[in-house]
């Protein structure tokens, strides 16, 4: 009997044991998380809590010039494109890449002149512009499961018609907007894009996961998409001020998807970002504008 | 005594002096103040190395990171201190009954309610990685990107205050969230309160770094002014949660035809479903991932947001690392060599991050509406919304115009005639369904 007393209580004292290895735990080691500093943290609190004083100059672009001036160049691509990669085309197959085989469209490049498509060109702030906001909508459509337009810009305010021009339904959901709504097959319904994105972001379409394309939409309309063979133009810009523009690609390896370019003239940022000011009536042409293999992402 | 062998004497007190050691190591003195953890996902993300860095990258991105880790602080204060700036609309007599440590105050009353019921899920940083959070599914929601599910209010607006007590009273069916219904009124309050906090402070969090990464160049410092923190960064946040009661959806009239007082199989009811089986099946799109039969079967391999942006960031980190690896290094200059390192750095940080900083992704499976348990609430106005606007963060659309003014796949007043159809889903005779009726989920394991 005693023997089997102290049998229990071995066991409990083990169990304890356990316990105590269990509370002491062995979860996923998570990195060591940078602290805040206490004492500065104060000194911009108290900068926070007392009233505003008055509000000095803040940066905004001063409306110092007049007139207006176009921005134009080609991109190039100085790599060799592999060949576009098949899609896994795995739902709705009696309609979905039927007519045509469905591929990867992140990096088009033109045989020929080697012009890489669909580099998105944009003026990060702009104090004046010069065309009213246009009432026509803009169409952004879908067909063969695919999105018809890889990169789609528009201008806030101006009216969208997401189009379904397959006989099967789509949903469309634009990332950061409050848009994502089912489209019946041959059906389209407007939208009213209300808030700047920063960069362009992802449109999908949740039924189909291979559909993806990209979608910017800015206050100014200052946007361009590189053509078939690379060029782009801007027109009606805001002469006699500083400009920045953003260079955007969808596969770019830079920060955000910034294209960075070897172009020390235009001092062309990592970021994907230049400087320029442009005089009345110019047509600036940035001629062709060389994109590394490098920049470029699989 | 005498007949007990001494070996289990001796065994036993080893075992006791093994636990005392093992209890001392453990030890009992006093704990860590709470802090509030980095997003450490959005701050590795958006510190790529530049290319002009003068100082080792490590340093400069724990020096970026620290910095907004400061400036968090300012604003936000701590999980034991939470402050509310005037503009954040926050109330800190509510947030104070939320936050802590759990005690009770002079007169009883109990203080530190979060972490009595809602840290070991949402984690102190309401980043849904509490420690149980591994073993939930679905994981517990992450409140710092700002977007929630369940509410009455257009797809990208915020919950209204109702909308969340609703979700802490009635818990979320089908999840592990449960019911908060026995706690007093003012405390759910407080904890929608520390919920709205919570979010607000993870969503200045997102703005800090985005905007660290996209205005500032190599050694810039984030400006620390009234005139950037509370105007460019706080303001729009708030302003989104202020304007959440005004941006309710409309309610359309229930057309004549559908009885929600009587069950959906009802006579009544009869022409309603037929209705909303056509629209199911048709404009509704539905059919596309719940399935034919509605057993959630259709398209089924999709990410929510939260999962999204891990899934994606991992596949990005994993390309970019095996093409560092692979770049010529050998026939690069000095200053293009450094770049490479630095870029190299912070991709196995950021690997490293990803495996301690972020559940492992799940992918969401569309709802089987056969079993009669809805997330969002089961009342016919509840299943309405969803359909409506669809359900934020996740891949349902809606079926309902995007915004005021718009124009929906599904006029308003037809969307109740689906929801009669789903009402009658699970009460449905199994034989209607045929021949063609799939494996159910239990018959395929």
């Amino acid at each position: 009997m005693h023997i089997r007393t102290m049998h229990i209580r071995t066991s409990l004292a083990l169990g304890l044991c356990l316990v105590f290895f269990a509370c002491l735990g062995c979860g996923p080691q998570r990195v060591a998380a940078p602290v805040a500093d206490r004492q500065a943290a104060e000194t911009i609190r108290a900068g926070l809590v007392v009233a505003a004083t008055a509000a000095t100059g803040v940066g905004e672009v001063a409306s110092s010039g007049a007139g207006w001036a176009t921005l134009k160049g080609r991109f190039v691509f100085a790599g060799t494109p592999g060949q576009p990669k098949p899609l896994v085309v795995d739902k709705d197959t009696e309609v979905c890449g039927k007519t045509s085989k469905i591929f990867d469209q992140s990096l088009r490049v033109d045989a020929s002149s080697k012009g890489l498509a669909d580099v998105v060109v944009f003026v990060r702030k702009a104090s004046r512009v010069k065309n009213p906001v246009p009432d026509t909508p803009l169409v952004f459509d879908q067909k063969n499961c695919e999105f018809l337009s890889p990169v789609f810009v528009a201008r806030l305010g101006q009216p969208v018609e997401v189009r379904n021009s397959d006989p099967v339904g789509h949903n469309t959901n634009i990332d950061g907007t409050s848009f994502n709504q089912l489209i019946p097959a041959g059906q389209s319904t407007t939208y009213s894009p209300n808030s700047e994105m920063g960069v362009p972001k992802t449109a999908t379409c949740n039924i189909h996961p291979w559909m993806k394309a990209y979608v910017l939409f800015r206050k100014d309309g200052y946007v361009a998409v590189s053509a078939a063979d690379g060029s782009f133009s801007i027109p009606d810009l805001p002469a006699g001020e500083p400009l920045e523009f953003q260079v955007w690609h969808a596969r770019s390896t830079g920060p955000s998807g910034g294209l960075g370019l070897e172009r020390p003239d235009l001092k062309w940022s990592p970021k994907g970002r230049f400087v320029i000011t442009l005089q009345a009536d110019d047509v600036k042409d940035l001629g062709t504008l060389d994109v590394p293999a490098g920049s470029i992402g699989t | 005594m005498t007949n007990t062998p001494s070996f289990v004497h001796r065994s036993c007190y080893a075992t006791l002096a093994f636990a005392i050691v093992v209890g001392a190591a453990a030890g009992c003195g006093k704990t860590q103040p709470a802090s509030f953890r980095l997003n450490m996902v959005q701050a590795t993300k958006t510190s790529a190395p530049e290319a002009d860095l003068e100082r080792p990258w490590e340093k400069w991105s724990q020096d970026r990171q620290s910095q907004v880790a400061t400036i968090l602080l300012a604003m936000f204060g701590t999980p034991d201190e939470p402050l509310a700036l005037a503009e954040s609309g926050l109330d800190e007599a509510k947030l104070r009954l939320a936050a802590g440590p759990v005690r009770s105050d002079i007169v009883g009353r109990k203080n530190g309610l979060y972490r009595e019921h809602c840290v070991h899920c949402h984690g102190i940083s309401g980043d849904g990685m509490g420690p149980t959070a591994a073993f939930l599914n679905p994981y517990p929601r992450d409140y710092r990107p700002g977007k929630f599910k369940f509410k009455s209010t257009w797809r990208d607006a915020k919950p209204t205050s109702a909308d969340l007590v609703r979700v802490l009273h009635e818990g979320i069916a089908g999840t592990s969230m449960p019911s908060f219904a026995l706690l007093a009124p003012t405390q759910v309050d407080a904890l929608a309160e520390y919920v709205r906090y919570l979010s607000i402070r993870g969503e200045a969090e997102l703005a800090l770094f985005t905007y660290a990464e996209q205005e500032l160049g190599g050694d810039e410092q984030l400006p620390t002014t009234r005139e950037f923190l509370v105007d460019e960064i706080l303001t729009p946040i708030v302003g989104k949660w202020a304007a959440a009661e005004e941006s309710q959806i409309p309610i359309a009239a229930v057309p004549a035809g559908v009885d929600f007082g009587l069950p959906a199989s009802d006579f009544a009811n009869r022409e309603s479903v037929a209705r909303g089986r056509v629209l199911f099946l048709g404009d509704g799109g539905c059919v596309k991932c719940h399935g034919v039969t509605a057993l959630g079967d259709g398209q089924a391999n999709d990410y929510d947001d939260w999962n999204k942006t891990i899934v994606e960031v991992s596949k990005e980190v994993a390309g970019s690392l095996d093409a560092s690896r692979q770049a010529p290094t050998g026939e690069l200059s000095p200053e293009k060599l450094a770049e490479h390192r630095a870029r190299a750095e912070w991709l196995h940080a950021f690997v490293e991050v990803l495996e301690g900083d972020a559940l492992r992704p799940r992918t969401i499976p569309p709802r089987n509406l056969r079993q009669g348990v809805y997330r969002g609430g089961r009342r016919p106005l509840d299943l309405y919304r969803r359909l409506y606007t669809g359900i934020n963060g996740a891949p349902m659309p809606g079926v309902g115009p995007s915004g005021p003014g718009g124009k929906g796949s599904v006029a308003d007043a037809e969307i109740w005639h689906i929801v009669n159809y789903i009402r009658s889903l699970p009460y449905e005779f199994d034989g209607e369904l045929g021949a063609d009726r799939p494996m159910i989920a239990k018959d395929r394991f």
